[in-house]
């Protein structure tokens, strides 16, 4: 009981805000990408070159906030080039996706070798992190429940505003509309005279900037470093969490709590002695497992039938459950 | 006088293929005008042209005597032109409102004003009496009613010219019925409607002047007084086809198909045939009709094997088929011609071939201890081709490069090859040419008298009317009543088909 009572605290909560805040915000990213109708597996790559080039600008210019913008300009150049092949040259968006990814990843660590002459991680060397941002009066109303709401980075605000503000922004803006429009059902868009390359192109820039928010926020929020593929399959958390909610606001937020409670858990164990590879893969397993049990409910056609056939296979008649009917119909 | 379009030696040409040719066009202001023409005539192609969405490469466009160039749809709508397209584009998830504005939202303050949409789509609802609920989501709504609100978005965009493509294609008599009378008050209005369609009945119904294309040019133009429906045809086609009632002999035999009190559910899990019983002899067609989405789909996929009966039997030559496989039904004596025969009846990606060889893959002579004899495959299809009249270069062709009545022919050339004494036909004619329809017709007929039963399901009464000797009525998975073909009364189905019992009927009379 007593290790229960350590483990489950108010600072497991302001842990799980914590790691709950950068997938937040590049889930929010694809939710965009998401409604309009784009895969886009790139997320990973987008967050990684932000976190490093967020770090590059706060040590070049002094500033948190240089680093900041330098870090998501970063991240936009990528979303740009998925948006140009993927959009406008028409290639296929899971290759581009992958391609930029690994393009981020070995980026990101010859730069390092060519800037810093280092391998592994950048560390100090003038980095300057993010502010927390105290909210004034929240210790003397709220006691030691204060760091529940106060004391974050200002992203981790911006990652939770950002859920109402994309509802917002599907339910009452032209924007939003037309995004839901054109990943919906292309042909009345342009059969209206809306522009879905615009369209196309405005959500994935605006994944960008969310994807760079996430990965600024993961080299300059609570750590303030780098290191070699620190993004650590954020990316691709948010891409199954994406698959899974479609990209609905409410449903992205629920899916990365889960994914965050699982994260700030892990963490919290390994100070208690468990195998730390182990504990690593705990919020991939949750994550995973939710989806999964999530997912079974609405489970697509192709796996309900496949599922109904192998069952028709092993059952005790099997001989002819695999006619040319049942054939075609799949197809 | 001015006409609200008129088009002059419209051409244009895709390649080496002239799809329009020449082409002269008046319509007329306050009319509903026609144009009407077999697949491919040309019909689409020029009111694109008109549209905005295809550019021609001769002639002029003028608009309420403008001659002008259109060179978009966002031109074509300024200038008052609508176009209603075959195949809807609405947005499921949105409202109804919602889809009606969108493209042109009713803002306040950057943001979408809901209620305002709403209170438009509602003045625009009734002013001109389609009835429409406005904060409904469009996913689920029927396609009458998602045409209804086509139609609004058109006239929403204050259209004065409303052109729509093949618009009672998806449509049941009766909201064909009212489709017509919108359109008939459009015109009383002063609007103007142009009307694609390759649908003789409606044309002669609804329409003031008709304008027939054959082959991307223009055959005649004439006030609907001056035409018969036999002429029409003459000059779609460009020879004489016969829609009357095929001559006969009684052939009839031993019941193949008995079907007893056969219960079915729907994909919703709803009951969608209920108590269907009936039987189907040897050297018979019987006819199921009934307006569709009334359990004639899950009637053919209860026999097919393809859907589970809940209740009830069928029998083929005296065995139980519920409960069996398609594959088990079909060795003992069922042919099936599907009616989605994309979906079901063809590999649209293979070659008419592979499609030929379905079903018959590991027998002989197709194939000879596990592999297939292609050489033979490919001369049945050579000679099925010849016999069936399949307008196809070769076996290998694939079957999406077919159209609609030859990709028929060859779901009716495989099936009624198949060494089945049992037909079951879904919708043989459905989006086929005339010409197309005629062969097939034959075809059926060169069964029946051939001694096999025949189940025949159609939506169109002609086709019935022609065909059948017994037409089955049904109307929300119940059968209503039989009419003997010879004798029918196509009120006393179309009563039938709405729901009015057929001894209702005979009072009535």
């Amino acid at each position: 009981m007593e290790v229960l009572s350590t483990i489950f605290n108010v600072a497991l909560i302001v842990a799980t805000i914590r790691t709950t805040a950068p997938i937040l915000l590049v889930a929010l990213g694809g939710s965009f990408t998401t409604k309009a109708g784009i895969f886009n597996i790139g997320l990973e790559g987008q967050m990684l070159i932000a976190a490093f080039f967020a770090v590059l600008g706060s040590i070049w210019t002094g500033s948190s906030l240089g680093g900041l913008v330098i870090g998501v300009a970063a991240a936009l150049v990528f979303a740009l080039v998925f948006a140009v092949l993927v959009i406008s040259f028409r290639a296929n968006e899971v290759v581009v996706g992958l391609a930029l990814n690994i393009l981020a990843g070995g980026m990101t660590i010859s730069l390092m070798k060519a800037i810093f002459g280092t391998r592994g991680s950048i560390v100090g060397r003038g980095i300057v992190g993010l502010p927390k941002v105290q909210i004034p009066g929240a210790r003397d109303i709220l006691g030691p429940y204060a760091q529940l709401i106060s004391g974050y980075t200002p992203l981790i605000y911006v990652a939770f505003i950002a859920v109402p503000l994309l509802i917002l922004i599907y339910g009452r803006t032209r924007l939003g509309l037309y995004i839901r429009v054109v990943g919906e059902k292309p042909e009345a868009a342009e059969a209206l005279g809306i522009s879905i390359a615009k369209v196309r192109y405005t959500a994935a820039l605006l994944c960008g900037l969310l994807a760079g928010l996430a990965g600024a926020h993961m080299s300059l929020g609570y750590i303030t470093m780098f290191t070699e593929n620190m993004s650590s399959g954020r990316g691709f958390m948010a891409v199954a969490i994406l698959i899974f909610s479609g990209g609905d606001p409410w449903r992205v937020l629920a899916g990365c709590l889960l994914f965050g409670f699982a994260d700030a858990l892990s963490l919290r164990l390994q100070t208690f002695g468990f195998p730390s590879y182990l504990v690593l893969a705990v919020p991939y397993t949750v994550a995973l497992t939710a989806l999964f049990a999530l997912s079974w409910k609405a489970r697509p056609k192709l796996i309900r039938e496949t599922i109904e056939t192998m069952q028709r296979a092993l059952s005790v008649h099997p001989a002819k459950s695999e006619t040319p009917d049942t054939r075609s119909n799949r197809s | 006088m001015t006409f609200a379009v008129e088009l002059k030696g419209i051409t244009k040409r895709f390649g080496a293929f002239t799809a329009n040719s020449g082409i002269d066009l008046a319509v007329r202001q306050g009319e509903i005008h026609a144009i009407i023409g077999e697949n491919g005539a040309g019909k689409t192609t020029l009111m694109n042209v008109l549209f905005g969405l295809l550019q021609p490469d001769e002639g002029t466009i003028s608009i309420n005597g403008k001659t002008m160039a259109i060179d978009s749809p966002a031109v074509a709508i300024n200038e008052g032109l609508g176009m209603v397209h075959q195949h809807f584009k609405l947005v499921p998830s949105l409202t109804v409102a919602d889809n009606i504005f969108l493209g042109m939202e009713i803002r306040r303050s950057g943001l979408i004003d809901r209620a305002a949409q709403v209170e438009r789509t509602r003045a625009l609802s009734q002013k001109f009496g389609l009835k429409v609920d406005a904060q409904e989501r469009v996913a689920g709504l029927s396609v009458g009613i998602e045409q209804r609100i086509e139609i609004l978005k058109v006239l929403a965009r204050n259209a004065r010219t409303i052109i729509l493509d093949e618009p009672t294609a998806v449509l049941t008599p009766q909201e064909s019925r009212d489709l017509f009378e919108t359109l008939r008050s459009f015109v009383d209005d002063g609007m103007t409607v142009i009307f694609i369609s390759h649908h003789l009945e409606e044309v002669m119904a609804v329409s003031d002047t008709i304008t027939v294309l054959r082959d991307g040019r223009v055959v005649a133009t004439r006030p609907k007084q001056e035409l018969t429906k036999r002429e029409l045809v003459r000059l779609m086609v460009g020879r004489d086809v016969s829609f009357d009632r095929r001559p006969r002999e009684a052939t009839q035999g031993d019941a193949v198909l008995e079907v007893n009190d056969l219960w079915a559910r729907d994909d919703r899990r709803l009951a969608a045939l209920k108590s269907a019983s009936f039987s189907v002899r040897a050297g018979e067609i019987v006819g199921i009709a009934g307006v569709a989405g009334n359990g004639q789909t899950e009637l053919a996929e209860v026999l097919s094997g393809l859907r589970e009966a809940s209740h009830g039997s069928a029998k083929l030559y005296g065995q139980e088929i519920t409960g069996h496989t398609p594959a088990e039904i079909r060795a003992r004596g069922l042919a099936h011609v599907p009616g989605d025969r994309l979906a079901r009846g063809v590999d649209r990606n293979a070659s008419l071939s592979t499609n030929i060889l379905m079903g018959r893959q590991r027998k002989a002579p197709f194939a000879k201890n596990g592999i297939i004899n292609w050489s033979v495959v490919q001369d049945e299809m050579r000679a099925l081709i010849k016999r069936f009249d399949i307008r196809a270069r070769g076996p290998k062709d694939v079957a999406k490069s077919l159209s609609g009545g030859n990709i028929q022919k060859v779901v009716l050339a495989r099936e009624f090859t198949a060494g089945g004494d049992m037909l079951l036909i879904d919708q043989p004619s459905r989006g086929v040419d005339i010409g197309a329809q005629e062969a097939i017709h034959d075809e059926i007929m060169q069964q029946r008298a051939e001694g096999r039963a025949i189940l025949l399901i159609s939506t169109q009464l002609d086709e019935l009317k022609a065909l059948a000797d017994r037409i089955i009525v049904m109307f929300e998975g119940r059968i209503m009543g039989t009419v003997e073909g010879n004798t029918m009364d196509e009120d006393t189905i179309g009563l039938m088909m709405a729901g009015v019992d057929p001894s209702d009927v005979k009072e009535h009379e």
